[in-house]
């Protein structure tokens, strides 16, 4: 990327965060934190963070099996590695080395389990659940299970959640925050009698 | 903010430490009477308009809870032969909001008064063996006008129920709209021949004293009100406080010490400041209103050569007591979504289990209520709502939460907590706050009668939902709890100065300008909405302090 390019980058950032900023200043602190990360994202190599290539691989593959793809969409539509990789370079950044362990003692067990298979993603899917179910009670797996749970459900702004298709998955039309009366089958129901009774 | 400053040197009438549910309204009631006032609050000074539903920082990140879980500077045990841990994960053993409005802010607006009952459970039932339970100085009649002026000056929605305490004056407003989960538990009442009635609400359901009415957002518990709708003591209470002109809001100050004189009067207070400058205020009179947990730590890191086991601690009461109010849950599965995410927590409520009844074998009594609980918001029902023996990844637990999410509710039951020496706060001899104050440790393990009563209430619940047609329900287990947002006794009121903290217009025994009012004051635990009787006994409070103050006998 050329000087030149950068510098109208960050003028256009700046333009674009004042008119964000009434928006912005309702967040939580880490708001900003992340567009810092978002935007650095976008300019690393790897397209990750704090992840090599290797480690969003595996990691995005294991979130692929928690939250599978099947009629509806999974952790990959979510984007919940990207959510992973902001939370791992910033919020949660001392939770990084313990996954960086995990990782290698997963793919050791992957190794004596598999002599064959280059990494997890090369696996079939049914050979992939067969595997994780023999790490189900290690720490890594228990991380990546509620990196994958958050970055599913938590607001698009962290990174996962990609228009909001982990909230249509359970129904949940999170937006805009206001509902009126009646919300749901049941209470129609009285509420569709009383109104008949008028 | 606030637009008026006092003097560090120069002693206003009162310093309050806590700008929560008693806090907000002593410091409303004396400024507005012409008392100077400095409230202390170590969280910021955030508005309504500033709050937002964003659960991953809420609920997991604690941005109302002071930031970092290890910020919370507490630590917790059952039983004081342990050692107390910093928890690993999930919310702090005390849950209360570091915020301008305390936990009026966060919680969830359930509302119930005590009923007449409450406050002389002990001469009633007798004493119980190895507890601390004795009846409260005042009666709900003494207390009744003071539960009329939070209905109507803080605002509550509601209407009586056939189970309820009399009243003076109707609700202000009526009951919010009643959601899925209220049908469904009403019709199965009737089947059982149990009794349902409205929850009333620290929420407005109409416009009220200029305030919005509630939306259905449904982020109510542990979340701030952008709508200004809750009856939070930030959105009620403190504007009033402000525009006394009598009333500084002191934000991100922490409270660290509570001074007294060679006489054995309270001076003022040590805190520090935004910057983490040690300050001081001088004060003529002090008021701790910090929460059950907090006001009995302070009180504890104010001991002196005076009071060497902690101020106003003669009877060695401070921190003792605490109840939490033990809670069972019964999760829920319809046919036809509910969409209980729409809307307030609770919508009715089954007070038929209000009474302790010796034929059950045990004290206790509580309430049952109809929620939404996990499915309110999609990472705590991922995280906590599906059912505890399936899966817990994969495709099949993948359909089954998109199944389940809007179809989903809960029936929560709330019992009392008796008294007990055990069940208390201490301060931590190792870990700090990020104050440096020494950590909040939390002592806690059920009463088995507690237990006994949440199990009771269970039992119910499962009654109702197989009445009601559930799909699938199932029960989370009855234990010892180790967090609660319900902190309650531990310098409790009474007129013994050998066996309470405070006398029965919260002047505490041993230090005639020291006041104490908050969840602390409780004598017994209620049967689990303990918000109502805060705000109630701090108007009582407030009006018996100013009395005293403009008597000069302060």
């Amino acid at each position: 990327m050329t000087k030149a390019h950068r510098l109208s980058r960050r003028n256009f950032m700046q333009a674009s965060a004042l008119s964000m900023a009434p928006w912005l200043a309702r967040l939580s602190i880490s708001a900003g934190a992340i567009a810092a990360t978002a935007c650095q994202q976008h300019e690393s190599q790897s397209g990750f963070v704090a992840l090599t290539a290797s480690q969003a691989d595996d990691l995005g593959a294991i979130a692929a099996r928690i939250m599978p793809t099947t009629e509806t969409p999974g952790a990959t539509e979510a984007g919940v590695i990207h959510f992973i990789d902001a939370a791992l370079a910033e919020a949660m950044s001392d939770r990084k080395p313990p996954i960086e362990a995990g990782l290698i003692q997963f793919n050791e067990a992957l190794k004596a389990a598999h002599p064959t298979a280059s990494k997890f993603s090369a696996l079939s899917e049914t050979e992939q659940d067969d595997f994780l179910r023999t790490q189900e009670d290690t720490a890594l797996f228990n991380s990546v299970r509620v990196m994958t749970l958050w970055g599913m459900f938590a607001l698009p702004q962290y990174g996962g959640n990609k228009d909001y298709v982990g909230w249509e998955l359970l129904g949940f039309e999170g937006r805009p925050n206001a509902w009126q009366y009646p919300f749901g089958y049941y209470d129609a129901q009285v509420h569709n009698a009383e109104v008949g009774d008028e | 903010m606030s637009n008026v400053t006092f003097a560090l040197d120069e002693a206003v009438d009162f310093v309050i430490v806590g700008s929560g549910s008693a806090g907000g309204i002593l410091a409303k009631e004396l400024s507005t009477n012409g008392f100077d006032v400095v409230v202390f609050e170590q969280g910021p000074y955030r508005k309504s308009h500033e709050f937002h539903n964003d659960e991953l920082s809420i609920l997991f990140r604690f941005e109302l809870h002071g930031g970092k879980r290890e910020n919370n500077g507490q630590t917790f045990r059952r039983t004081a032969d342990e050692r107390a841990q910093m928890p690993g994960r999930g919310l702090p053993p005390a849950d209360y909001a570091q915020t301008v409005g305390g936990s009026s802010v966060h919680f969830t607006g359930n509302f119930w008064r005590f009923r007449e009952i409450d406050f002389k459970e002990r001469s009633i039932h007798g004493a119980i063996g190895g507890t601390n339970f004795t009846d409260w100085p005042l009666t709900y009649d003494e207390l009744e006008p003071y539960y009329t002026r939070v209905d109507w000056e803080v605002g509550v929605s509601g209407a009586p129920g056939p189970n309820d305490a009399p009243r003076s004056k109707p609700f202000p407003m009526p009951p919010l709209p009643i959601q899925s989960s209220g049908v469904l538990m009403e019709r199965a009442a009737e089947k059982l021949g149990m009794t349902c009635q409205p929850e009333p609400h620290a929420i407005n359901s109409v416009p009220f004293n200029g305030r919005s009415p509630c939306m259905n957002c449904g982020y109510c518990m542990w979340y701030g009100c952008e709508h200004g709708a809750k009856s939070s003591t930030l959105a009620t209470m403190i504007p009033l406080a402000e525009a006394s002109g009598r009333c500084e809001i002191r934000a991100e100050s922490a409270v660290f010490r509570i001074e007294t004189d060679a006489q054995g009067r309270a001076t003022g207070v040590r805190y520090f400041d935004a910057e983490g400058n040690e300050r001081a205020q001088r004060a003529k009179a002090v008021i701790v209103a910090a929460n059950g947990a907090e006001t009995p730590r302070l009180l504890l890191m104010s001991a002196s050569e005076r009071h060497p086991d902690g101020l106003a601690n003669s009877s060695g009461f401070v921190g003792r007591n605490l109840m939490f109010n033990a809670h069972s849950a019964v999760n829920g599965v319809f046919e036809h979504p509910l969409n209980d995410y729409k809307g307030v927590q609770v919508s009715r409520i089954i007070h038929d289990f209000y009474d302790a009844d010796p034929a059950r074998g045990f004290y206790g009594g509580g309430g049952i209520d109809g929620r939404s609980l996990f499915s309110a918001t999609p990472i705590f029902f991922a995280m906590a709502g599906m059912p505890m023996d399936g899966p817990s990844w994969g495709k099949a637990f993948k359909d089954e939460m998109a199944h389940n999410f809007t179809r989903q509710m809960s029936l929560v039951g709330s019992t009392t907590s008796l008294p007990l020496d055990r069940n208390n706060i201490t301060l931590d001899p190792e870990s700090k706050d990020r104050w440096g104050r020494p950590a909040l440790r939390v002592t806690y393990l059920d009463h088995d009668d507690d237990l006994a009563m949440a199990k009771f209430l269970q039992d119910r619940s499962v009654e109702l939902f197989d009445a009601a047609g559930a799909e699938k329900f199932w029960r989370l287990p009855v234990g010892p709890a180790s967090n609660s947002a319900h902190l309650l006794g531990t310098c409790r009121m009474g007129d013994d100065p050998e066996r309470s903290v405070v006398d029965r217009y919260h002047r505490t025994h041993d230090v005639p300008n020291l006041f104490i009012c908050d969840g602390s004051s409780f004598v017994t635990s209620g049967r689990g909405q303990p918000t109502m009787t805060i705000m109630a006994l701090a108007f009582r409070a407030a009006e018996h302090i100013a009395k005293a103050a403009r008597a000069n006998e302060i």
